[in-house]
């Protein structure tokens, strides 16, 4: 049996040689039918290159990938919302909007939806909805509070951080600045915990100090006012390194200037840094504002929009009627309707922002 | 002058607790979530609460990856992102360069077209992206997340902003050694561009990683969820396992976490580049 294996091998060994060799050569050869080949790839490659359009025209091959995107996934939509809000919805689309034929080549646009045109009213039935306007109410109510109450704590803190005495500043920063990395949902779920009536620490909190469990969930004030808490929570650094980088570009000399005239503290924020911030600061102020109006994830996970609806916000609204009860033509009419106040909003900020 | 000292002491003072306090307030929800995600659940429930994290968050994670693959839906969110981000740079950075360096007929109608689109919130979109993708049987894809966002106005107006600041007589130089446009983009243009590229980057992961309304609608099956998606399911269930939720809140928060203090000044450029758009 062993010199069988042994003849075995030696005959592989031999065999493997062989092949080594015609390997080699089909290599060669190979490499040598292939040169020419490569020489025309080469050239090939050479004449694309003084083929590429020129200057002027190349342009367009850079923006094609990113327009083709643009035309179908963004502007296509933002018109498609606009006509679907005149329409009632009634199904996905079966037929086809569009077909040509042309023997070998058949084109079909597919039919998107089917509906049925209502005119305006969508619009007139938004207009006579107690939820909508709910939904509006308590969107405005977290926006009246929220906003100035985080706008200032940003403040507070980015003067603060600014001060020459204070050390440690970039600890400071950076501990503040953490819940900016925190995912929407996932530090919503930590706020339905905290704010829980039973187990959550906060009412644990109120009670070693002899405050009564407050039912931060389930009362529509207070409710509201957890909703206000958890953005505020996640925002307020987000701001502060806005405004902390708008107070980095007041020139010293102003303040120095000021210190001369014998200014107070209290003047040279009013009369040097109030005035010098001021395009940052309103930018800030705008940019919460369109924050807030989109606010969604958080009702969504903490609040679930109750109890009987004292939280809803309007994206809110807007997913209920479009995903849940598949109103998605009514639901699109609310959407052009935020859409509109929102965009009033970002055309004012792009005013401020550029005004500097 | 003893007076004025003792005022700006006092006034030192006032400023350092302030500072302390909102230290604390931003950290106790971080605390709370490790203390709850590391506490067995029959100790989580006893009252007063446990403020000392237990041990327990492999067992505590174990239940959770019973009830939902948490570790899938880690994967999907990641995969998704970075996917995400790789797709829209080159896009963006390649539409800004030819709006920042060439010439050409539309130019100006075209980029103030797609920069119109800044001012209009994402959630206009859902709705007929919805319809859109049901048409292509795009739903409970991958793509259908990616996709339509990778063409991001934010992205091109930061990249044609940034672009501007190369200067011509670099591009003009590499043009006479022979270089094609193409080269002169990726080889030259692109290189100079790393900073604004790693803060677009953090712009646009961010953003594809929070984003809620949009995968809530198009994702269907528990295998496709994002962390958002999953989370929400959790929280949805006839009984709320606090416990296992913070798990997965900890596993959605603490490698950001981790990711902002390693990249904090990429983050507050991104943050500043984001918001700041002149």
């Amino acid at each position: 049996m062993a010199t069988s294996d042994e003849t075995d091998d030696r005959v592989g060994q031999a065999y493997r040689r062989r092949l080594r060799g015609a390997v080699g050569r089909a290599m060669r050869q190979s490499r040598r039918a292939v040169r020419p080949l490569w020489d025309r790839f080469r050239f090939a490659r050479q004449d694309l290159t003084a083929a590429t359009p020129t200057l002027p025209r190349v342009a367009y091959l850079f923006i094609a990938p990113f327009f083709l995107l643009f035309s179908v996934f963004l502007a296509f939509p933002v018109f498609y919302t606009l006509y679907l809000s005149f329409f009632e919805y009634q199904g996905v689309g079966q037929g086809s909007l569009f077909w040509i034929d042309l023997g070998p080549v058949y084109l079909e646009i597919p039919q998107i939806a089917q509906l049925n045109f209502i005119g305006l009213g969508n619009y007139a039935r938004l207009l006579g909805n107690e939820l909508f306007w709910q939904s509006m109410f308590n969107t405005s109510y977290i926006l009246v509070i929220q906003v100035p109450l985080m706008i200032g704590l940003a403040l507070a803190l980015a003067l603060a951080l600014n001060a020459s005495f204070l050390r440690l500043k970039g600890v400071f920063r950076t501990a503040i600045a953490l819940p900016v990395s925190a995912n929407l949902v996932a530090y919503s779920t930590v706020f339905l915990l905290l704010f829980n009536e039973q187990l959550g620490f906060l009412n644990y909190a109120l009670a070693g100090v002899g405050l009564g469990p407050v039912p931060w969930l389930t009362d529509a004030f207070w409710a509201r006012n957890t909703i206000i808490a958890a953005v505020t929570w996640r925002w307020t650094g987000y701001n502060m390194i806005i405004l902390l980088a708008g107070l980095q570009t007041i020139p010293q000399q102003l303040y120095e200037a000021a210190e001369i005239d014998g200014a107070n503290r209290w003047e040279k924020f009013r009369y040097v840094t109030l005035p010098q911030l001021k395009p940052v600061f309103l930018f800030v102020i705008v940019l919460s504002t369109i924050g807030t109006f989109k606010l969604f994830a958080e009702p969504y996970v903490i609040t679930g929009g109750g109890p009987t609806n004292s939280t809803i916000t309007i994206v809110q609204y807007i997913y209920r009627q479009a995903f849940v009860n598949f109103n998605l033509g009514y639901a699109s009419a609310l959407t052009v309707v935020f859409v509109a106040v929102v965009s009033a909003f970002s055309v004012a900020q792009i005013k401020i922002g550029g005004e500097d | 002058m003893r007076e004025q000292r003792r005022k700006d002491a006092v006034w030192q003072f006032l400023t350092y607790a302030f500072v302390v306090t909102m230290v604390v307030v931003m950290m106790v929800p971080l605390y709370w979530m490790l203390v709850a995600a590391t506490l067995p659940q029959e100790q989580f429930l006893q009252f007063p609460p446990r403020l000392i994290p237990g041990t327990a968050f492999l067992d505590n994670f174990a239940a959770l990856q019973d009830r939902l693959d948490f570790v899938r839906t880690i994967r999907n969110s990641v995969l998704i992102a970075v996917i995400y981000t790789l797709l829209s740079l080159v896009l963006c950075s390649m539409a800004g360069f030819a709006f920042a360096k060439y010439e050409f007929k539309f130019k100006e109608p075209i980029f103030y077209t797609i920069l119109a689109t800044l001012v209009l919130p994402i959630q206009l979109l859902v709705i007929p992206l919805f319809l859109l993708m049901a048409q292509l049987d795009w739903t409970n894809t991958f793509r259908a997340i990616i996709l339509p966002w990778a063409a991001n106005p934010i992205g091109i107006f930061l990249m044609r902003q940034n672009m501007k600041s190369i200067p011509d007589a670099l591009l003009e130089s590499a043009r006479m050694d022979g270089a094609t446009e193409f080269q002169i983009f990726y080889r030259i243009a692109l290189p100079t561009m790393r900073s604004s590229l790693a803060a677009l980057a953090i712009i646009l992961f961010l953003f594809q990683w929070d984003l809620f309304l949009y995968p809530l609608v198009i994702l269907e099956s528990a295998d496709m969820y994002t962390i958002p998606i999953g989370l929400a399911q959790l929280t949805g269930f006839q009984r709320i396992y606090y416990d296992q939720i913070m798990v997965a809140a900890t596993l959605a928060i603490v490698p950001m976490v981790v990711l902002f203090l390693v990249l904090q000044k990429q983050f507050v450029s991104g943050i500043l580049a984001g918001s700041l758009k002149e």
